[in-house]
């Protein structure tokens, strides 16, 4: 699963990169070219010219809209300043306790606030 | 005896602790008050706004209606947001009692017993954009002494810094460990 080239990506990107640019050249001319032109050729069925203008004004508006919709959802879910998950979570209170062993580091575990807090807050010497 | 302090907004605000006795300490933290400079510009920014309203409406309710409503608006502000002081009694074997007294004379008072209260610490949080210290009480269920069942955050109007707050909790904590020292009685 390495990000190495390969043919197969290769033959990818070129087919995705031709595809592209037929889409945007096809998207030129059903906006540019008149209806006259294009119904003399035979293509009759196309959408509303009005879409050629209405989709990038609603993509764009889309677009800010969510980094103002991103910003309110990341202030909903911040925990309030009452709850518990400030404070601790599943996995902390779930946590088991091994034996402290003589000269051996000690095992990582979650250290509860109340011991965090004297240690910060009262041991001053 | 009253030490001066800041908020976490920069404001000023003072502490006051009494020592009742030897386990009865009362600690109260005074809000800046009311400035009369920014209740005169509310109002001119409301009315100066209404008179706008007024002068493309030619409607003289708009007037009436302002007057009202910054009065209304007034009297709302003082009597259910504007806290004046805030204050915590420790008594301990007995009870943690916090006291909010608004703007206009109203108190509001929670009593905690002290069976139910596992700690009193002070934690750190997320609150609008910034990251704050505040004074916690923590409660435990009284059959699972080891958990956490709910979270008290004290003074959430003056918001004191942690110099402020390393005070409180010294004098908090010395009640609190003649808890383990003095069997319970119950």
């Amino acid at each position: 699963n390495s990000p190495a080239p390969l043919p197969e990506r290769a033959i990818y990107g070129f087919a995705l990169f031709l595809g592209s640019w037929f889409g945007f050249m096809l998207y030129l001319i059903w906006a540019y070219v008149p209806e006259t032109w294009l119904f003399s050729l035979g293509l009759t069925y196309w959408p509303q010219k009005y879409w050629a203008v209405a989709l990038p004004v609603y993509l764009l508006v889309a677009i800010g809209i969510g980094y103002i919709l991103l910003f309110g959802l990341n202030m909903m879910s911040t925990a309030p300043l009452n709850s518990t998950h400030t404070i601790t979570d599943n996995y902390a209170k779930k946590q088991q306790r091994k034996k402290f062993q003589e000269e051996a580091i000690p095992a990582l575990r979650d250290i509860p606030i109340s011991e965090v807090n004297r240690m910060f807050f009262l041991s001053e010497k | 005896e009253e030490r001066r302090y800041r908020s976490a907004s920069g404001g000023p605000i003072a502490l006051r602790a009494r020592q009742h006795s030897a386990s009865c300490r009362e600690l109260a933290v005074r809000c800046p008050r009311l400035q009369l400079r920014s209740l005169s510009a509310v109002t001119s920014a409301v009315w100066l706004a209404a008179y706008g309203l007024f002068v493309l409406s030619q409607n003289s309710m708009v007037l009436s209606a302002a007057i009202f409503i910054t009065l209304i608006g007034l009297i709302i502000y003082l009597h259910f947001v504007k806290i004046d002081q805030e204050s915590l009694l420790v008594i301990g074997s007995l009870g943690i009692q916090v006291t909010s007294s608004y703007a206009s004379g109203k108190e509001s008072t929670t009593f905690i017993e002290m069976g139910r209260v596992k700690d009193v610490v002070i934690n750190e949080a997320i609150h609008m954009q910034k990251v704050i210290y505040y004074l916690c009480i923590l409660l435990q269920d009284p059959g699972d002494p080891q958990g956490v069942s709910e979270v008290v955050p004290l003074f959430q109007s003056s918001k004191p810094r942690l110099d402020c707050l390393i005070e409180v909790y010294k004098s908090c904590q010395e009640i609190l460990e003649q808890r383990k020292t003095a069997p319970p009685s119950n």
